[in-house]
């Protein structure tokens, strides 16, 4: 079996296009980051989180009225799995046992036949979010420009190493913007946390993978065609690779998929980020990262010139 | 040469093979050995966990270990309490300054993620630009004087620190050894905190007492009952008087959630469980505090001597300022049973000072109560009856065995140097932790499955080596895992899952290549060989980029995300010698004869 035998795409052709929806991809990203904030789990933000397992369904809507007032605080409350489990999120005062005996005792009282269990309880303090909130932005610039270097030092030219970081920059971004704008709507838990912070950086990690890749059948490239035009080159580049990057793309794509569908509530946020993390991988080192290198690399040369 | 160079592989092949299954081999020992215990009965087990212990407890220690999301059970974050150590140091030299430069150093070193101690020197000499710390700190001991200069006080501070640390978390190793859980580990992260796991522990609020608890036990005497009813009848005034008052300014009227009525004569009056903490609040303002006599402070009963509706009520007691006797001169505490009630108690037997200062206190308070005060609350406070002169005394009104077997753990441990606070703590329950690795473990083989079969049909021959690969790949990253002694962790399965992905990545660039190399016409061994070179840039650059993230995640990151990144680079590890060397091995043997036809796809 064989896909995109001799392909000839031109893929630098289409980078308005490409540039018009991943600006506005971004863009709309920013903008939902800087209105709607980041939705941060209590990870990042200090908090307490408890999942409560019912014997029958119960109704969110009710237990997050019925909790509001003795926990003097709307508590997050959102399904967790099937409709018998749920995820409850609080700031509230006091001490974890306190809290937890306050949320036990109202919904004992609200569903008196419908056993219920603690599953899960999650504390972490102001102070400690605050120095896992540095850590994972640290870790994520950190993780940047070890990339921008390597990237240099392997292939000689900083517009290479411009147009991976954005391109990393981008999806990492849309992934973020994407996650704030589902917060209020996804039926699982899309809040960023720790482990979210894992998988952008295997974003990161993936993203790079596939731009590498091309990026390194464009330095071959560039010594066998010496004559080629760099745009031309960097098209034939992205057609030579472009069978290994859909089989990857599409096998990586499937296992991620499979972790996001049965991988089990606690795995969903992290997976989601995964999904969205190869799509968009995928797509910046075909149509942003490329482009970029092309338009940089001729700016540079202008400057050059003149 | 090549035929070397291929003895090289080969020998490597099995030697790595060799190495991860003598890893792995604990752990299929272990699972087996976990499936026989079950199958006995209660007493058996006792018989053979007894008979085997060593061999059993090797096994455990050296088999993969899972982590906490994984098989439930508890993990707490404790921080030390820095700015109390260092007041504490100070002693009797301590004054409102110090207490006023804590503050604000504790406040900075939050706000700038410093150390507190270089804020703690530095807002000091921002005060006194010519002072010497060491106004307050003067210990023969430890090697400095009146004339230390701010930074061998600052030195002594952190030694201090680092070695209040290293006794705290051998105090907590000691408490949670005769708690009786398996498998706990208690780490040291950064200067001032511990982490603290118990696998498969769920009675949280427990654990919670056990860790916490400072074991700081104090006796003092109850206060004077006319001096306790004066001040009553103040406060209570005061409250009234200013209903309307402190209603505006949004605060809650004690009246409404503290009753002055007392339980005994000592005791100031009694509130809901649930509310000391607001009544604190209201306790500590200014004015309440004059109301109070100078040499009597107020302390909560450790437990409910009450239940109303559910919730428990807990009393306030009167007791003096002075501190009679420290829990630093008991020798001995154990669960005794009073003889007529057959409730448990703690009984606790002191050194010679102690008991000839017990002695004294004693004799000199027939008839009045003394409180057993462990960290800030009251246990009990028994009337003395008659002078004590054997060094004995008891903790009573406990709650129950367990209780009292918990409360002769901490005193027996010892105190800790200063109060911890827990900073995060996680709890997962067994039956979620099962559900995580089964539903985990599913994706992982479903995943692997079709990505197997879809190889196979797109790449044919080539596809089926890569295969091969994949498995060996997997049994590579567990036996590294096991190796390492690192963690299995739900994000680790993960990890798992999608070097599976990446690790066909390394596959499909050597493949392609070599599809490419045939269409440009070159024979199959030399398409092989061309596609292998050619293809190893791109490889090497890949995988080290993410090899890079992966230590960046590692250095970075904590718990879970730990164990995401190692399973993500004993992944790279193990996928770029799969991919490279063991197919390069199982392609050369196949096409080894020049009329080899092996396909590509």
């Amino acid at each position: 079996m064989r896909w995109f035998e001799t392909p000839s795409f031109d893929f630098i052709k289409y980078h308005n296009i490409a540039y018009f929806i991943s600006g506005a991809l971004v863009i709309g990203s920013i903008v939902a980051i800087l209105t709607m904030g980041l939705n941060y789990g209590i990870d990042f933000r200090g908090g307490k989180e408890f999942v409560f397992q019912f014997e029958s369904p119960v109704s969110v809507t009710d237990i997050r009225n019925e909790l509001t007032e003795p926990l003097g605080s709307t508590p997050e409350i959102k399904l967790f799995g099937s409709e018998s489990e749920i995820l409850i999120r609080t700031d509230a005062e006091g001490d974890i046992t306190e809290v937890s005996d306050i949320i036990m005792s109202t919904v004992t009282a609200m569903y008196p036949d419908n056993p219920v269990s603690i599953q899960k309880t999650d504390l972490v303090g102001p102070r400690f979010a605050d120095d896992l909130r540095r850590g994972a932005i640290n870790s994520i610039f950190f993780a940047l420009a070890v990339v921008f270097i390597y990237i240099f030092i392997r292939f000689k030219g900083w517009y290479f190493s411009a147009g991976a970081i954005a391109a990393l920059a981008h999806d990492v971004l849309i992934v973020l913007g994407i996650f704030t704008v589902m917060g209020e709507i996804a039926p699982f838990n899309v809040s960023i946390d720790q482990a979210i912070i894992a998988a952008f950086l295997t974003i990161v990690g993936y993203s790079l993978n596939d731009t590498v890749v091309v990026f390194d059948r464009i330095r071959e490239n560039s010594i066998v065609y010496k004559t080629m035009e760099f745009k031309e080159m960097i098209n034939k580049s992205l057609n030579d690779t472009l069978s290994r990057t859909v089989i990857t793309s599409v096998t990586t794509l499937f296992v991620v998929l499979v972790l996001f569908i049965f991988g089990g509530e606690v795995l969903k946020g992290f997976a989601f980020a995964l999904v969205l993390g190869i799509i968009l991988g995928t797509y910046s080192s075909l149509f942003v990262a490329s482009s970029l290198v092309v338009e940089l690399q001729k700016r540079a040369m202008n400057k050059a010139k003149s | 040469m090549k035929n070397q160079n291929n003895g090289f592989k080969i020998g490597s092949i099995v030697v790595f093979l060799g190495l991860t299954l003598w890893y792995l081999f604990p752990t299929i020992q272990w699972s087996l050995e976990q499936r026989h215990m079950e199958s006995l009965t209660e007493t058996e087990l006792v018989r053979y966990q007894s008979d085997n212990n060593e061999k059993l407890q090797s096994l455990r220690e050296r088999s993969l270990k899972l982590g906490l999301d994984l098989q439930g059970g508890m993990y707490v974050t404790l921080q030390i309490g820095e700015p109390q150590l260092i007041l504490e140091l100070a002693g009797d030299n301590a004054d409102d300054e110090l207490e006023q430069i804590i503050n604000v150093a504790e406040e900075q070193a939050v706000q700038n993620n410093t150390d507190f101690v270089d804020e703690f020197v530095s807002e000091f000499e921002a005060r006194n630009p010519d002072g010497l710390l060491s106004r307050y700190y003067r210990s023969d001991a430890e090697n400095i004087t009146r004339r230390s200069t701010n930074e061998e006080i600052a030195t002594y501070l952190r030694t201090q620190r680092d070695s209040a640390v290293t006794r705290a978390m051998e105090i907590i190793r000691s408490r949670v050894d005769r708690f009786g859980v398996s498998e706990p580990s208690i780490v040291q992260q950064g200067t001032n905190r511990i982490i603290v796991e118990l696998p498969g522990v769920d009675d949280e609020e427990r654990v919670r007492d056990l860790l916490r608890g400072t074991a700081r036990l104090e006796f003092r005497m109850a206060a004077e009952p006319d001096e306790i009813n004066a001040s009553k009848q103040q406060i209570s005034t005061y409250f009234q008087e200013n209903r309307e008052e402190l209603e505006e300014q949004g605060m809650q009227n004690l009246l409404d959630i503290f009753s002055f009525q007392g339980v005994s004569q000592y005791s100031f009056g009694y509130a809901a469980e649930t509310d000391t903490a607001a009544v604190n609040r209201l306790l500590s303002m200014e004015e309440v505090q004059r109301l109070i006599p100078r040499n009597t402070v107020l302390m909560w009963g450790a437990r409910p001597f009450a239940f109303d509706s559910g919730t428990g009520l807990v009393e306030l007691i009167a007791v003096r300022s002075q501190i009679e006797l420290t829990g630093d001169v008991i020798t001995e505490a154990r669960v005794a049973f009073e003889p007529t009630t057959n409730a448990a108690e703690v009984s606790m037997t002191m050194n010679s000072e102690g008991a000839r200062r017990w002695s004294r206190i004693t004799g000199a308070n027939i008839g009045r109560p003394v409180a057993i005060v462990l960290d800030g609350y009251v246990e009990s406070y028994p009337t003395v009856q008659n002078q004590i002169n054997n060094g004995r005394s008891s903790i009573t009104g406990i709650g129950g065995v367990q209780e009292a077997e918990d409360l002769v753990n901490i005193l027996l441990s010892g105190a800790l140097p200063a109060p911890l606070d827990i900073v995060e703590e996680r709890t997962v329950g067994a039956s979620l932790g099962e559900a995580s690795i089964q539903a985990g473990l599913y994706s992982v083989i479903f995943g692997l499955s079709v990505v197997a079969i879809f190889m196979i049909v797109y790449y044919r021959v080539g596809g089926a080596i890569a295969d091969l690969a994949l498995i060996l790949n997997i049994i590579f990253i567990l036996g590294i895992l096991a190796g390492f002694q690192a963690t299995l962790t739900l994000p680790g399965i993960a990890g798992i899952v999608l070097t599976i992905g990446m690790a066909v990545d390394a596959n499909v660039l050597i493949f392609d290549r070599i599809r490419e190399e045939m269409r440009g016409g070159k024979t199959l061994r030399a398409a092989i060989d061309n596609g292998y070179s050619n293809a190893m840039s791109a490889i090497i650059d890949a995988n080290v980029t993410t090899f890079f993230v992966a230590i960046i995640l590692y250095s970075f990151g904590v718990g879970p995300i730990k164990g995401f990144a190692i399973t993500l680079m004993a992944g790279i590890v193990a996928s770029l010698f799969s991919a490279i060397v063991i197919t390069r091995v199982v392609v050369d043997y196949l096409t080894r004869e020049k009329t080899a036809d092996v396909s590509f796809g």
